[in-house]
C-alpha cells in the first residue's frame, strides 16, 4: 500500500480491508487469544463495574448492572465472532447494530425514567459503555486481521525456504549421476582398466567440491568453477568423444561471488538436456568474461540439440533466478536461450566491482 | 540342442553396457547377444534386423528413449530396462510390474529378472502388455518439434525440401534416398536418424529401409503370406512393408 495514499472509505468504513479465503483461515489456523488476555479483560470490566456503581445514585443500581453485563455479554460474543472473521464490513455492520440498539435504549429511557438524574445516568453509562465497545471491537478486528496476515506471510516464507532446500538437496544428490558414474567404475575396476583411476580421482574430486558448496551462502566463481570443471571430467570419461569441453575464465574474475550450485546447474543441464540427448555428441563451453560496460557474463554454451520450446522458462530457472537475486538483486539476469546455430546458450549477467 | 534365445543390449555409455554383457554371460550363458546399439535410434534399427527375443534397454538415450523403443517394439520382444536409481520412471514401473534392473548391474537381481523372462520365454508366453503405461511415460518426453525442412546438397548447391512434399525416404546405401513431389535427393543423414526426427503421425515406417508419407499410400496390398507392397498416389513405385509393420493395414 501506497501510504502517501489516503484511503478515503477507511473514515467512514472503517476496519481492514484484506478478506480472508476460508483457505486462508485454516491455513493461518484459528489460534484462540490466550487465556490471560481473557481474564485480564473480564477484571478490567469488574473493575469499570464496580466504579460506575459506586458512583452512580443507588435507585438504579439493579438496571445499571444488568446493563453493564448485557453490553459486556454482548461485546464478548462480537469480539469473538470477529475474531474468526475480522473483516470491515462485519465490524460495520455489528456497529451499526450497536448504535441502534443504544437509539433504542436511549428512546426507552427517556420514556420511562422520569428523574432526570437517573436518565442522565442510564442513558449516559449506555453510550460510554457503546462506544467503548466499539474502540474494542475495532482493536480485535484490526489486531486479528494483522495477526492472520502475518502469520500466512510467515508460512510462505516458511514454504518457500522448504521448497529452496528441496532444490538445493536435489542439486546436491544427483543419484542418477552418482550411479551411471558407480557403474561405469565397477566395469573398469572389474576389467582393470586404466580408465578407473583417473575417473575415480575426478568423482573424489567432485564429490569433495560440491559437498560443501551447499552450506555457505556465496561461493567464489572460482571455487565454483573447480566443482564443474570435476564434473565435466567425470562425465568426459563416461562419454568419451561425445562430449569436448573447455573452460575459460578471466583470471580477475576468480573472486567473483556467487550463489552456490548455480552454475554446476547450468553445466549440468547443458549436458543432461544438450550434450547426452545429441546422437553424435556436443561441444560445451564455459566463459567469463568482463564486457565493455562493467558487467560480468558467465556463458555456458552447448551445441547438444537445444531446448525444447517448454523448457526454456521451467521451475529450474526460475529458482536460480531467486537465488541470483538474493545475492544481486534485480541487477543480474539469466537468460536462456536457443542458439541459432543449435543448441542452447544459459548466460548470467552481473555487475561487479572488487574494490 | 535348440537354438538360443537372442538379445539386445542398447546402452549409450560403453562401460555400463560391457558391464551389463559381462553380468549376462554369467546369468544367461546360453544367450546370444546379436547386438549392441549405443543409442535410441541404432537400437530400433538392429530391432528390426535382428528381431532379438529379449531387449535390455537403458532408458535414457539420444534419438529415441528406451521407452520410445520400447513402445515401437510393441511387445513382439520380452523387454527388460536397464536404469539408474533417481530415474522417475521407476515408480511407473513398480506399479506396473515392469522387469527392470538398475546400474551398476547387480548379479542377484539380474538373475531374477533372467528367471522372469526366461521362464515366459521357455513357456512361449507373450511379452507383458505394456503399451499403456509405455505411452504415457512417452507423452511426457518432451522433444523439440519435428523437422519442417530437409537440407539436402545437390552438387554446389542445397536445397531445401518441404518436409511435406516428401512422398517417401529410402536408405540406399550410405545414403537416405528422399523422393519428392518435386523430384528426387540424397541425403547424408541416415534413414534411422531421421526418423526421430519425423512427425509419426504423418510418416509412416513400413520397413527398416522405407518411411513413407501416408497422405501419398494409395493402397496396400499383400503379395503372398508373408510379403505386402504399398502402391502409391501419382507415382507408379511400389513399396514393401515387412512383417513387423503389416499390421498397420488391416482394413476397418
Amino acid at each position: 500500500m501506497n501510504p502517501d495514499r489516503i484511503d478515503w472509505s477507511q473514515v467512514w468504513y472503517s476496519g481492514p480491508t484484506r478478506v480472508f479465503s476460508d483457505a486462508e483461515l485454516a491455513r493461518a489456523g484459528d489460534e484462540r487469544p490466550s487465556r490471560t488476555l481473557a481474564v485480564t479483560v473480564l477484571i478490567n470490566l469488574a473493575i469499570i463495574g464496580q466504579a460506575v456503581l459506586q458512583w452512580a445514585p443507588s435507585a438504579i443500581t439493579a438496571q445499571l448492572t444488568a446493563l453493564l453485563i448485557g453490553i459486556a455479554a454482548a461485546g464478548l460474543t462480537q469480539a469473538k465472532a470477529l475474531w474468526r472473521q475480522p473483516t470491515r464490513r462485519s465490524l460495520t455492520l455489528r456497529t451499526l447494530v450497536a448504535a441502534g440498539l443504544f437509539v433504542l435504549f436511549a428512546l426507552g429511557f427517556k420514556w420511562r425514567v422520569d428523574d432526570p438524574l437517573l436518565r442522565g445516568w442510564l442513558i449516559g453509562t449506555a453510550g460510554v459503555a457503546t462506544l467503548m465497545l466499539y474502540l474494542a471491537l475495532w482493536f480485535v478486528t484490526v489486531y486479528r486481521s494483522h495477526q492472520i496476515a502475518s502469520r500466512l506471510r510467515e508460512l510462505d516464507e516458511h514454504e518457500r525456504a522448504l521448497a529452496m532446500a528441496r532444490q538445493l538437496a536435489a542439486a546436491q544428490i544427483q543419484p542418477h549421476f552418482i550411479f551411471n558414474t558407480l557403474a561405469a567404475l565397477q566395469h573398469w575396476v572389474d576389467t582393470g582398466d586404466a580408465r578407473a583411476a583417473p575417473l575415480l580421482t575426478s568423482l573424489t574430486g567432485y564429490l569433495r567440491a560440491t559437498l560443501p558448496l551447499f552450506d555457505r551462502a556465496q561461493l567464489t566463481l572460482g571455487e565454483e568453477v573447480d566443482a564443474v570443471r570435476r564434473y565435466l571430467e567425470v562425465m568426459q570419461a563416461r562419454l568419451g568423444a561425445r562430449l569436448h569441453f573447455e573452460i575459460a575464465i578471466e583470471p580477475p574474475l576468480q573472486p567473483l561471488p556467487l550463489p552456490p550450485g548455480l552454475l554446476l546447474t547450468l553445466v549440468e543441464n547443458a549436458v543432461e538436456h544438450g550434450v547426452q540427448p545429441s546422437l553424435h555428441g556436443a561441444e560445451l563451453h564455459l566463459r567469463a568474461q568482463r564486457a565493455a560496460d562493467g558487467q560480468v557474463a558467465i556463458d555456458v554454451t552447448d551445441s547438444g540439440v537445444g531446448l525444447p520450446a517448454a523448457v526454456t522458462e521451467g521451475l529450474g530457472l526460475r529458482n536460480s533466478r531467486e537465488r541470483l537475486r538474493q545475492v544481486f538483486g534485480d541487477a543480474a539476469h539469466l537468460s536462456l536461450q536457443r542458439r541459432p546455430e543449435g543448441g542452447t546458450l544459459a548466460r548470467i549477467t552481473l555487475p561487479w566491482n572488487p574494490s | 540342442m535348440t537354438t538360443p534365445f537372442t538379445a539386445l543390449i542398447a546402452d549409450d555409455e560403453e562401460a555400463p553396457r560391457a558391464q551389463l554383457v559381462a553380468a549376462l554371460r554369467t546369468a544367461w550363458p546360453e544367450l546370444a547377444i546379436v547386438a549392441e546399439a549405443v543409442n535410441g535410434v541404432d537400437a530400433w534399427d538392429a530391432f528390426l534386423e535382428h528381431e532379438p527375443a529379449v531387449c535390455f534397454l537403458d532408458i535414457r538415450m539420444p534419438g529415441l528413449n528406451g521407452i520410445e523403443v520400447a513402445e515401437r517394439i510393441g511387445g513382439r520382444a520380452q523387454v527388460v530396462f536397464v536404469t539408474a536409481f533417481g530415474d522417475h520412471a521407476l515408480a511407473a514401473f513398480d506399479a506396473g510390474a515392469v522387469d527392470y534392473v538398475l546400474k551398476p548391474v547387480d548379479s542377484e537381481r539380474l538373475a531374477q529378472a533372467v528367471a522372469r523372462v526366461r521362464a515366459r520365454l521357455e513357456r512361449d508366453t507373450p511379452a507383458p502388455d505394456l503399451q499403456g503405461l509405455l505411452k504415457q511415460l512417452a507423452s511426457q518426453i518432451q522433444r523439440p518439434a519435428p523437422a519442417e525442412v530437409i537440407q539436402a546438397g545437390i552438387g554446389r548447391e542445397v536445397r531445401l525440401i518441404r518436409v511435406d512434399e516428401v512422398v517417401y525416404f529410402e536408405s540406399d546405401a550410405r545414403y537416405t534416398r528422399v523422393v519428392h513431389e518435386g523430384g528426387e535427393a540424397l541425403i547424408r543423414t541416415p534413414l534411422k536418424e531421421l526418423l526421430a526426427q519425423l512427425d509419426t503421425q504423418r510418416f509412416w515406417q513400413v520397413h527398416r529401409s522405407v518411411i513413407v508419407n501416408h497422405r501419398h499410400i494409395a493402397a496396400a496390398v499383400r503379395v503372398d503370406e508373408n510379403n505386402m507392397q504399398l502402391t502409391l498416389r501419382d507415382r507408379p513405385e511400389k513399396l514393401p512393408v515387412s512383417r513387423h509393420f503389416q499390421g498397420r493395414f488391416r482394413g476397418q
